[in-house]
């Protein structure tokens, strides 16, 4: 299982300075936002379509800049990053999709193998370090099947081993279960929460009532690009 | 993190380089694994490519080739220490021995030579070679002349002028005057040869980023994965660049074949011509592979340039 290391103490393992984001075409998607997020947190991120939720997370892996404010991760400052430091804040931070983006032709197995491959890691560890995620999302079984035949579940365990194989020690999680239906979106949310307990912090955008409302976790709900509540131990809606 | 396995890491320094160097000849494997693969799924693309780019390097191999043939026979020109008089045709025995006499006593002049009509004709028959037969000429063009030897080439262009103004003689010619005129035309043939190879250059260019961007589109999604698990920019651009280079390299080489063979068959031909085709294969072999790689990976560059910023 992976061993994430820690921020410099004292540092968040996020923290948004606040940050503002206006698209060219004008359209606001966050607007002033402030938070942190501390070391080994499990948070979700709440709220109607179109309100910011996938900005704010691109922004930790730095797919996305702010138009102001700043965004650090492990106490640096991603939004001052030079462009050829990216890939290491990458490898760093695990990153989980809705629509899973695996590569079609390749197998389970090469699909997580190749997010190592890309950074140059040994053969041998690339072997270890596969078996051992495929372990924890519970897909050993399944290891030399395409991708592409695989059930939307399974590639999703996929997408989350892959983010998981560089042993970052944080997960952002887009919408993970958007594409899946209730009882798998449950499976994945419970493989989340089981990483999350091994040590890794998970910030997951949803909006999925049940599944939020079930875990009691902390919640940042988004309305309009503006953080309108943060709850440790949050409900979808809010309130008791 | 890094503390770890730090204590007793003696013995450990060779074996990371070792494991350095495996990681990147593995690496570049993959890249040329990848190069290859974009290139032959390419096809037509990389044909059209291919084809284009070498175009772009005949056009500067051939003006290299004859460029240096021109800069050859003017250095060999300009090293000979002797001017040549060619007589007016008639003259009469002791005409001749008048021009003669006065040339040997020009200052400087170390010997003269007398080379009659019949002898000029042999002389160039035997350079001709048994192509061409001259003995089927009904008269002989050629003009008698007088070969002066000198000690100095500096003497020439005075010593020239001066016996120019001599009765009987017709023209006189050494090596400088020519070397002038091959220079000038050489210089020519270079500049034109650059414009015309730069201007396929560019096209060439074009084709090669369109054809690589193709390869590009088609891996979208893998590179797209690549940005997103950490792939530096340079992995994700070698593969192209191999693609770039493999097009460059093979259309290099094509035009080498073709300038080279257009060459050995004019030399043939032209048996005068001062390289041989092994001398022009070699001086072709870096230029125009050289060239051809540069133009390969410049396209690819460019190609790729838009896809990775981020």
């Amino acid at each position: 299982m992976a061993v994430p290391s820690s921020p410099p103490h004292g540092a968040a393992m996020v923290e948004f300075q606040q940050v503002s984001k206006v698209y060219p075409n004008g359209v606001q998607a966050l607007r002033e936002v402030t938070l942190r997020i501390e070391p080994e947190e499990f948070v979700f991120v709440v709220g109607p379509t179109g309100t910011g939720k996938s900005t704010l997370t691109r922004m930790i892996y730095r797919e996305e800049l702010p138009s102001s404010g700043h965004v650090l991760v492990e106490g640096r400052d991603v939004t001052r990053m030079p462009h050829r430091q990216v890939p290491y804040l990458r490898r760093r931070v695990g990153v989980v999709f809705q629509d899973f983006k695996l590569l079609q032709r390749k197998t389970a197995r090469e699909n997580i193998a190749f997010a190592l491959e890309v950074t140059g890691a040994p053969r041998s560890e690339v072997r270890r370090r596969v078996g051992e995620v495929l372990e924890v999302v519970g897909l050993a079984a399944r290891a030399d099947a395409m991708a592409g035949g695989l059930s939307a579940g399974e590639q999703q365990r996929v997408s989350i081993a892959r983010a998981l194989v560089h042993g970052p020690s944080l997960l952002v999680a887009d919408e993970p279960t958007g594409n899946l239906d209730p009882d798998t979106s449950w499976e994945i949310v419970q493989l989340l929460s089981r990483i999350n307990l091994g040590g890794t912090t998970v910030i997951m955008t949803s909006h999925d009532k049940q599944i939020v409302d079930i875990l009691r976790k902390r919640v940042i709900a988004l309305d309009r690009g503006t953080v309108v509540r943060d709850e440790a131990r949050g409900l979808y809606a809010g309130g008791r | 993190m890094p503390a770890a396995g730090r204590p007793g890491g003696g013995g450990r320094v060779p074996a990371v380089h070792g494991a350095r160097r495996r990681r990147s000849a593995r690496s570049l494997l993959y890249f040329v694994r990848e190069g290859i693969r974009g290139f032959g799924h390419n096809g037509l693309a990389s044909a059209a490519a291919v084809t284009i780019t070498m175009v772009t390097l005949v056009a500067l191999g051939a003006a290299t080739v004859v460029a240096s043939t021109l800069d050859h026979l003017a250095r060999r020109l300009e090293s000979r220490v002797e001017m040549i008089v060619y007589l007016r045709d008639g003259l009469g025995a002791g005409e001749v021995a008048v021009v003669r006499a006065r040339l040997t006593r020009l200052p400087g002049v170390t010997g003269v030579t007398y080379v009659s009509k019949d002898d000029a004709l042999a002389a160039f028959q035997q350079r001709l070679g048994s192509r061409v037969d001259l003995s089927e000429l009904s008269h002989n063009p050629l003009p008698a002349s007088l070969e002066v030897a000198v000690d100095d080439p500096v003497r020439l262009p005075a010593m020239a002028a001066e016996a120019g103004a001599f009765p009987g003689v017709e023209h006189v010619s050494y090596g400088a005057e020519t070397v002038n005129r091959l220079l000038a035309v050489t210089w020519w043939v270079r500049f034109l040869g650059a414009i015309a190879s730069g201007g396929f250059a560019l096209v060439a260019m074009i084709i090669i980023v369109n054809t690589i961007r193709l390869t590009v589109l088609a891996r979208r999604a893998e590179i797209e994965v690549m940005r997103l698990v950490g792939a530096t920019a340079w992995f994700i651009r070698w593969p192209f660049v191999v693609e770039g280079a493999v097009t460059g390299a093979l259309a290099g080489f094509v035009a080498m074949i073709l300038v080279t063979g257009a060459y050995a068959w004019l030399a043939r031909a032209l048996p005068f011509l001062p390289l041989s085709p092994q001398q022009v294969a070699l001086d072709l072999v870096w230029k125009v592979l050289l060239w051809g790689v540069v133009i390969g990976i410049g396209g690819s560059l460019l190609a790729v340039r838009r896809f990775l910023s981020l």
